[in-house]
């Protein structure tokens, strides 16, 4: 632990050499009663304004009649909400680079931190990746106070903690564990901070990066709901799960998680019930489309025509007809562009995406079926498989199902419709052996809680869900009491 | 790693009988015709998804394609259609089956054996006599209103299997079914051309608001055992439906005094019960409504109706008497199961006698026939419109 200096200018020297000398440190010495006193901070992080409106100004005030201890004096008379003393060069550093300012007296081993960060960052704006009709429609941020904020006014419960650790040996980023005392799991949010201290990485810049740190399993469908709705990480709280909010960073994960988490959305609060179960049952639907449709169309064409009715074998058939490609290569290869011109068209500014969509419907669409080199039939398969997948707003989510559609395929190719269903076997034992936090990735389905049916596929009314979630929290567990 | 070697196990063990085919390697047959001429065979397939039919619906172009294959077994004419078709013939969508009366003359199971023993087949297809024409020919006929003539022949017996009972539809697995269940003798849907069958195959014959040539539900076919003996009369193959309590409707036409009324008949069943070993109870009922009178009955009048209930159920009790009386004497085929029946009660008994059945017991089995017929409706017309003028 390096100490600071006493002198003033021995402390300018060692910080502005620790930085480099770089142009946008600013570094002040004002004499009062024939003391150093010296100032420092970031020009491109803090707000200079406020330093010169408040900072000078109570120095300046403070050095008109000195009464007691310069140090004391200034510290008690700072026109600052947030005044700290540190005695450490590493806080030095770390505060420094916040955007905070620091205050030196000669012969004082301790300094001054006072909070003057500018606002590096947008406003609350709408969400861009998970819209909703109906709804609020604030998001989170890139500024973590403004997300904590956010949480903050929602639940206003004292019993709102959030922990704090930080992560990363130059990023020194901030991670807060936010929960609910008496609701959340203890245990878990220690084993959440136990595995957060363990990090030993020289920086976290979003919370992603975080995700592989937090499971246990690989697995291509996501253990995180990542959002940044402020709505669902209070719901979610409020069922006792727990949020990781990291500076910097507008997604929030959610700990734990399940599968069927993937199939709600915020609007699930808002709407009408029972048109939410509809909705979550065409959702279910959509889920197996987009998993089996192509798999299912490569092993009826081509290992087991028996079960498909004659006529539509026949018009198959026919459109089959002078098709160069193998079936399940014809598949892959379509769903193989269809994945590149998305991912070109998440990555392509927007102004550029009308050209990917022509030049894809037109391509793939029409030149490709008018030419003969793929069939009909399978631009449809691929449609609907693709359209199905985009109702689901977490692109993890989306990606997973997508490689198992490919193992689908692969296993439908060679052993039909058996294949097909040894690969369902497969991915359902990995499910259902995924497991996070100790929570079973496919509960409350497996294991089985009828409770817990109130809100999982179907949804009742808000009035008869009276629990939380029985995975997620161990003791309180009524939501709401029964009305008289 | 142990759940996944099980699940691969299970792979290679429930591999079936499916093989790696692309759809466009493939000839898929709906139809099968089987021929006789002469001690050689011939096979017929209707070839369903020929390239031509892509723009058929367009242009009127004939759909499908026949392919037919000469040989002294069965299998020896399936080969030679092999070599004709330039891709895999795959049988596993046959929809109908077609067999001449040379074939079903000499007995159906020496050939019947091919399609139940192909582990691509379905055993689901309809089987239908040829009557008066050769089998293949009757594949041949397109038909304007279904794409391809082995779809219109199965929609033709599916239809007439549900509404009208003159004929039936009977699947190949039921049919042999049938031959091999003790004291029964199978029935067929039966199947012939109205019109030239050279022009019926041409694609001009959909072309014409009226087809010169096309395909005609006959009436049944009776067998005994795996052998053809003849057909019954339209009217009869009704009758031979219901005493089988295979129909819902039958219609049926009534003379009091020079007056036709015709009457259909909804929920009709029959119940076929043994009494002992040498009597057969059948119990018909049935709800009826008048459809057209042609004469004058005051059918305002409660009596009247009840008349002519009177009449349905002795005319009605009359004809079953009369087919029971037909096919114990004259064809000697028990299509009705009446052996059976008394095979399923007294099987001893019945073992001891299955060699004479046909020829002496059946003819002496009596049959007590009771009817319940009743009308229910005169439809939307309360009275005769002659009676209405007045």
């Amino acid at each position: 632990m390096k100490k600071i200096p006493k002198k003033v200018k021995d402390t300018i020297n060692i910080v502005t050499n620790a930085y480099g000398k770089s142009p946008d440190l600013n570094t002040r010495i004002i004499k009062i009663n024939n003391i150093n006193v010296g100032i420092l901070f970031f020009e491109s992080s803090s707000q200079t304004s406020t330093i010169s409106d408040f900072i000078i100004k109570s120095i300046d005030f403070t050095s008109q009649n000195v009464f007691e201890n310069l140090f004391n004096q200034i510290k008690n008379y700072m026109f600052n909400c947030q005044v700290l003393t540190i005695k450490n060069l590493d806080e030095f550093y770390y505060y420094l680079s916040s955007g905070f300012t620091i205050l030196t007296v000669d012969e004082n081993e301790e300094a001054i931190v006072m909070e003057t960060r500018a606002q590096l960052d947008r406003g609350v704006t709408e969400s861009t990746s998970e819209p909703v009709l109906r709804g609020s429609k604030d998001s989170f941020t890139e500024s973590h106070s403004k997300n904590l904020g956010l949480i903050r006014k929602r639940i206003k419960d004292p019993n709102l903690w959030f922990e704090e650790v930080k992560v990363g040996r130059r990023t020194e980023t901030r991670i807060s564990i936010g929960f609910i005392n008496g609701i959340a799991n203890k245990e878990t949010v220690k084993q959440i901070k136990e595995k957060l201290q363990k990090i030993d990485i020289d920086g976290i810049i979003e919370s992603g990066n975080l995700r592989d740190y937090l499971t246990n399993k690989p697995s291509t469908f996501p253990q995180f709901l990542s959002t940044e709705r402020p709505d669902i990480v209070c719901n979610s709280m409020l069922n006792g799960k727990i949020a990781i909010l990291v500076e910097n960073t507008p997604f929030v994960l959610i700990i734990p998680t399940v599968f069927i988490d993937f199939l709600h959305t915020s609007e699930d609060q808002t709407q009408k019930w029972i048109n939410i179960t509809f909705t979550r049952i065409l959702k279910v639907f959509a889920f197996l489309i987009t998993l089996f449709t192509p798999a299912i169309y490569v092993a009826i064409t081509t290992i087991d025509q028996n079960v498909i009715p004659d006529k539509l074998l026949i018009s198959l058939a026919i459109q089959r007809e002078g098709v160069p490609f193998p079936t399940a290569f014809e598949i892959i290869l379509l769903g193989i562009i269809f994945e590149i011109i998305r991912e070109g068209d998440v990555r392509s500014p927007s102004n550029m995406s009308a050209a990917m969509s022509i030049v894809g419907a037109l391509v793939l669409g029409q030149a490709a079926v008018d030419a003969g080199i793929v069939s009909p039939i399978t631009v449809i398969i691929t449609a609907i498989t693709s359209i199905c997948s985009m109702i689901f707003t977490d692109i993890d989510f989306t990606n997973g199902i997508r490689a198992w559609r490919f193992i689908f395929i692969i296993a439908a190719s060679f052993l039909g419709l058996t294949g097909i269903l040894a690969a369902s076997l497969i991915l359902l034992i990995k499910l259902a052996s995924t497991e996070n936090f100790g929570t079973s990735y496919l509960a409350p389905l497996a294991p089985f809680n009828l409770e817990d049916q109130k809100d999982s596929i179907l949804r009742f009314p808000t009035t008869k869900i009276l629990k939380r979630p029985s995975y997620t929290t161990k003791k309180n567990k009524t939501k709401q009491r029964r009305q008289k | 790693m142990k759940k996944y070697l099980i699940i691969f196990v299970f792979c290679l063990l429930s591999a079936g009988c499916s093989n790696y085919d692309e759809l466009n390697n493939l000839s898929i047959v709906t139809g099968v015709s089987l021929d006789k001429k002469d001690d050689i065979y011939e096979v017929s397939y209707l070839i369903a998804n020929s390239p031509k039919g892509q723009t058929s619906s367009k242009e009127g172009e004939a759909k499908t394609t026949v392919y037919s294959g000469k040989g002294k077994t069965i299998p020896d004419a399936a080969m030679e259609i092999e070599q004709k078709s330039p891709k895999k013939i795959y049988l596993g969508h046959i929809n109908v089956v077609v067999i001449s009366e040379e074939i079903s003359k000499e007995g159906f199971f020496k050939t019947a054996g091919w399609l139940i023993r192909n582990s691509e087949t379905r055993k689901k297809f309809y089987l239908l006599q040829a009557k008066d024409e050769e089998a293949k020919n009757i594949l041949k006929i397109v038909s304007p209103l279904e794409s391809f003539p082995s779809q219109s022949i199965a929609t033709l017996l599916e239809s007439n299997h549900d509404s009208k009972s003159a004929s039936t539809a009977i699947t190949y697995s039921t049919f042999i079914g049938h031959v091999l269940e003790k004291g029964y003798d199978p029935i067929l849907p039966s199947i012939s051309i109205v019109g030239d069958s050279k022009k019926g195959s041409n694609e001009e014959n959909i072309k014409t608001t009226t087809p010169t040539a096309y395909n005609i539900l006959g009436p049944l076919a009776i067998f005994r055992s795996d052998k053809l003996v003849g057909y019954a009369t339209i009217e009869e193959s009704q009758f031979i439906n219901l005493l089988q309590n295979q129909t819902d409707q039958i219609k049926y036409t009534l003379k009091i005094n020079n007056n036709k009324i015709s009457i259909d008949s909804y929920n009709i069943s029959s119940n076929t019960k043994l009494k002992n070993k040498n009597t057969i109870d059948i119990n018909v009922k049935a709800s009826g409504t008048i459809q057209n009178i042609s004469g004058n009955i005051n059918i305002k009048d409660y009596n009247e109706i009840k008349n002519i209930e009177n009449h349905w159920n002795e005319n009605l009790k009359k004809d079953l008497y009369k087919i029971i009386d037909r096919m114990k004497n004259e064809y000697e085929c028990d299509v009705f199961g009446f052996g059976n029946k008394i095979y399923l009660k007294y099987p001893r008994y019945f073992e001891k006698i299955e060699k004479d059945w046909n020829d002496k017991y059946f003819k002496n089995v009596k049959v007590n026939i009771k009817t319940n017929l009743k009308i229910i409706s005169t439809g939307s017309l309360q009275e005769t419109l002659k009676e209405a003028k007045k």
